[in-house]
């Protein structure tokens, strides 16, 4: 099995990716100057106390048994204590990151079926007005900063027409869903509560939208190239010697052809809204790690810090290998040769 | 008769400006007749295959007739077109590898065409698929139509994409230039199994080929191009015996043949015109070692020197069927002291 | 003395394939052995994956080779220092198959031929100017030309360039890998004229590499016929293309479309295609498809032998 050897390969190579990553922001949040256990104490410490609590966090010890202890605690699958929420890092990320997790995939959702259409419609309309239009539309998605645009939709959806939430994953006083995946979408789906789901999808809305803006434009741009590029080559005039009519054609030759480096770009773009999200969830309140790492970095808080980066680095990984995953199983030279 | 093709003309839309590059083209096919068209890069001989089908670039504008079996498909809506290519008429490419879908099967690619054009159902289509698999000499079709294109040799992707062009059993096959990708040894078996198809065949075949040897090989009558016209027609026997044109006379002089080694070869001197800053009068004229006067500023006509033999040159005159220039007639007699 | 001598070189290609990244060897020159004399031409002719352009490349040492040995007048140029290898490189020069790809585009021509003399210190501004105008017009490029760039010109231009460059430094041997296969027939004879005119006028040696059976037909004296990396046979042009003895050559010249419509052919059909030259077959790697093979030839590699005066042949059955 050609694909499983792949990935076997693939998940090792993690290992040294992760390391590398590990130490890299280890070494980092340790030389930002600030004292963590001042930042707890508050400016009625005294030194002794300071003392005490840096003893037992062990700050006073060298840089590299510090890592040492962090990395055999990871091991065992503890990345310490937050500082500030004095919670198990692990614990913490568990609750936060199902809510950007949820938001992140809504975004790549609306990517995928916005930009993929937009961007095959563009190419096939190729210089007509439908082009014209979705060019434009994907140049301001991608030059409109994320903030604004949130704060626009906000402004619009929000405040003047009402129809939709402005900040948070739920309307005030609803309860979530029973915790399974801590996506409250599927959550609520899984436990049959409708209206649960319902309020949970509209608040998914706005930042989603948000945050797809940037991926979106990106998508589209990228697959009006691509399949540009597919409609000059001569399989595709095979097809249309065959007789097959110009949908059969873009869809049934081209798209499937066209949509590989889309594939490889989404697995970018999905890097890209994680590191969104930040901005986004400040904008509309979303409750997830981005609120999460800004909190833990104005505390100092280096647990949290390096959990958040390690989490978010995992998962850019693994969805790259599902990426490349997916390259072998559409296109069967990869698998042959 | 099958195909007839009147007064055709393409333009096609470059950097803004539209520029001639087929220019006035007639010619007909019979039923089970392999019609040659030779020339060389520039000529317009793709063009010509890619506007019978009617597969031009979008800013193309085609002019003149295309009367297939007595329908005129260059006035046909694209719906209808549709109907037509694939199933009757249909187009062999250059370069197998490109020319297929890298990520279908061949049996899907090749069942597309009985989708297309046939009520046959899932189980017939796969019976059809087989025997032409097997039809166009390949072995093993079961194993064959779960494979991709990657997989397969050259001679073999090309037997596949004749397997696709006669899947409806066309009247009509283009084939450009089928044979240039392929190695010698695999292009005689191609050409070998086109032959096989003629034979088995009433289809007309149009032959697009750079290449004097295919020619000689498959047709039964040549029509050569030049910068966007034709220049000459004629039975293959006599265009090769009894050249009339100076350009196909220079194309033919310049070919090494087997047996003449370390000789001087004909050859034509300059180049091809481009479309766009075509010469008035003939398009040869400034390569030719005939050119007089009259050719430098009235384009000839093609005229009937002989029965089924055309060319369009200032030399040659209509109703004697010989030439006309002094010169020439000169160096006739010679010959015939010999 | 023969001006180059070629003895069992061997030219490998590791390649990784694949998501695994299966190492392959691909023998893409194995062992083959020839000479070339001064004045004379030797036709390399054979299929796609024949290793006739590794050859080609190998023996000016753009790809090092992987075993074997190559001497140059005498020399064995194998294992010599660059330094040494560029004053060798005076005597050797390569041809390419594209002349839209081998010339700097943004050079003017006179710049372009000027190169090869400015690197190797040939002459002065004065000299330098004369050499090349006196080479522009062997190649039927007027002054004025010179000043243009390569996109003014025609691929049959652009191809006499090529040459003309590859003369700048008067050589000896000039190896021409698929010279005129980009071009059209009618421009194709005149590039094969010039090469003759300059192999009377300047006792040229060519290794002339083609796919072209009458091509390399037409101006070669002697022609080596390659099949997957080994040379199946090799003898003067008229005694290979007039009485030709391995089944390959054979069927090869047989398959050759003739342009005369009168002409009967007596056809040798080959089954199957060319085998992959990354996995080839064993014993003669011919077996597979010659109408010949028995039992022993998928065992018994036939070796270059002399079968008769002067014509040798790699067949175990003829």
């Amino acid at each position: 099995m050609d694909a499983l050897r792949f990935i076997g390969k693939r998940l090792l190579l993690m290992i040294p990716i992760l390391i590398g990553i590990s130490i890299l922001t280890f070494a980092i949040s340790n030389t930002i100057p600030g004292d963590p256990a001042r930042l707890i104490l508050g400016p009625k410490a005294t030194p002794d106390g300071l003392e005490a609590l840096r003893e037992d966090m062990g700050l006073n010890d060298p840089l590299y048994v510090q890592y040492g202890r962090y990395m055999s605690g990871i091991g065992q699958g503890d990345l310490g204590k937050s500082t500030y929420s004095q919670r198990p890092v692990v614990d913490d990320l568990l609750r936060y990151s199902p809510a950007t997790i949820e938001l992140t995939m809504f975004a790549m959702f609306i990517t995928l079926i916005i930009g993929v259409p937009f961007g095959v419609i563009s190419a096939s309309r190729k210089d007509r007005i439908a082009d014209q239009f979705t060019r434009i539309f994907a140049l301001i998605g991608v030059a409109m900063p994320a903030f604004w645009l949130g704060l626009l939709l906000l402004l619009f959806f929000y405040l003047k027409l009402g129809v939709l939430p402005g900040s948070g994953r739920l309307d005030g006083g609803m309860s979530p869903p029973e915790y399974v995946t801590g996506m409250y979408t599927v959550d609520a789906l899984l436990a049959g509560n409708w209206s649960v789901f319902y309020s949970a999808f509209m608040h998914l809305i706005l930042p989603g939208i948000t945050l797809a803006a940037v991926t979106v434009g990106m998508i589209t741009r990228m697959t009006r190239s691509s399949m540009l590029t597919v409609l000059q080559s001569d399989y595709i005039r095979t097809a249309f010697a065959k007789g097959a009519p110009e949908n059969r054609v873009l869809y049934g030759h081209a798209l499937r052809n066209g949509i590989m480096p889309v594939i490889t770009l989404l697995g970018m773009a999905f890097g890209h809204a994680l590191g969104g999200s930040i901005l986004v969830e400040a904008v509309f309140s979303w409750p997830g790690l981005g609120q999460y790492a800004v909190n833990a970095i104005n505390y100092l808080d280096f647990p949290a810090v390096m959990g958040v980066t390690m989490l978010i680095a995992v998962m850019f990984i693994i969805v790259n290998l599902i990426v490349d995953t997916l390259y072998f199983f559409i296109d069967p030279r990869l698998k042959h040769s | 008769m099958l195909l007839e093709v009147k007064h055709m003309s393409l333009s096609l839309k470059r950097a803004g400006k539209y520029s001639k590059i087929l220019d006035d083209i007639s010619f007909y096919i019979e039923q089970g007749e392999t019609l040659g068209i030779v020339g060389e890069s520039g000529c317009g001989k793709s063009m010509t295959a890619l506007s019978l089908m009617q597969l031009l670039p979008e800013k193309a504008r085609l002019e003149g007739d295309v009367v297939l079996q007595q329908k005129n498909i260059s006035k046909v809506s694209k719906r209808k077109l549709e109907k037509i290519r694939g199933n009757q008429m249909s187009m062999i490419f250059q370069d197998p590898l490109t020319s297929l879908n890298p990520l279908q099967t061949v049996g899907v690619q090749v069942e597309e065409s009985l989708i297309l054009h046939t009520k046959k159902n899932k189980k017939e289509r796969r019976e059809r698929v087989l025997q032409l698999l097997n039809a166009v000499g390949l072995p093993r079709a079961e194993e064959l139509i779960d494979e991709y294109p990657h997989q397969l040799s050259g001679g073999m992707r090309q037997r596949i994409m004749i397997a696709i062009a006669m899947a409806c059993e066309p009247q009509l096959l283009i084939c450009d230039e089928p044979t240039t990708a392929l190695d010698v040894t695999v292009q005689a078996q191609i050409l070998e199994l086109m032959n096989e198809i003629k034979r088995e065949t009433e289809m007309g075949i149009v032959m697009i080929t750079h290449d004097m040897g295919v020619v000689a090989e498959v047709c039964d009558r040549v029509i050569v191009m030049y910068a966007g016209k034709i220049v000459e027609e004629a039975p293959v026997i006599e265009l090769f015996g009894n050249p009339k044109h100076p350009y196909t006379q220079g194309l033919l002089a310049s070919i090494p043949k087997l047996g003449r080694r370390k000789e001087k070869l004909g050859s034509i001197p300059g180049t091809v015109p481009t479309p766009g800053s075509m010469p008035t009068g003939c398009r040869f004229a400034d390569r030719c070692p005939h050119v007089m006067e009259i050719c430098r500023s009235v384009t000839p006509e093609m005229i009937q020197i002989q029965k089924s033999h055309q060319t369009a040159c200032w030399l040659y005159d209509e109703k004697e069927g010989n030439e006309n220039a002094t010169t020439r007639s000169h160096e006739l007699e010679a010959a015939l002291h010999n | 003395m023969p001006l180059l001598e070629v003895t069992n070189l061997k030219q490998h290609f590791t390649t990784k394939k694949g998501f695994a990244g299966n190492k392959t060897v691909v023998k893409a020159v194995d062992g083959v052995s020839l000479t070339i004399e001064e004045g004379k031409t030797l036709g390399i002719v054979g299929e796609s994956g024949c290793g006739k352009s590794s050859l080609g490349r190998s023996i000016l040492r753009l790809v090092e080779p992987t075993e074997g040995s190559i001497k140059f007048k005498g020399k064995e140029i194998v294992g010599v220092s660059a330094k040494e290898m560029k004053e060798l490189r005076k005597e050797m020069q390569i041809v390419f198959q594209d002349p839209y790809a081998s010339l700097n585009p943004r050079r003017t021509v006179r710049q372009i031929l000027e190169a090869p003399l400015i690197i190797h210190n040939i002459g002065n501004k004065i000299e330098r100017k004369e050499l090349i105008e006196d080479l522009s017009g062997k190649i039927g490029l007027r002054k004025e030309q010179l000043s243009n760039y390569p996109h003014e010109f025609s691929g049959g231009q652009r191809q006499r360039i090529g040459i003309a460059r590859a003369m700048a430094l008067n050589p000896k041997l000039i190896i021409a890998d698929e010279p005129v296969s980009a071009l059209d027939v009618s421009v194709q004879s005149q590039v094969l004229n010039l090469m003759l005119d300059l192999q009377q006028e300047r006792n040229l040696s060519y290794m002339f590499i083609s796919h072209d059976l009458s091509v390399v037909q037409h101006i070669s004296d002697k022609v080596a016929v390659m099949y997957l990396g080994k040379v199946v046979e090799i003898a003067d042009v008229a005694k290979v293309y007039d009485t030709p003895i391995h089944p390959y050559t054979r069927a090869l010249l047989s398959a050759l479309p003739v342009p005369d419509p009168t002409h009967v052919k007596n056809r040798v059909i080959l089954e199957g295609d060319l085998p992959s030259p990354s996995n080839p077959p064993t014993g003669c790697t011919f077996h597979t498809r010659c109408p010949m093979a028995t039992k022993e030839c998928r065992e018994i590699i036939p070796p270059l032998e002399e079968k008769e005066s002067g014509h040798f042949a790699a067949c175990i059955h003829v």
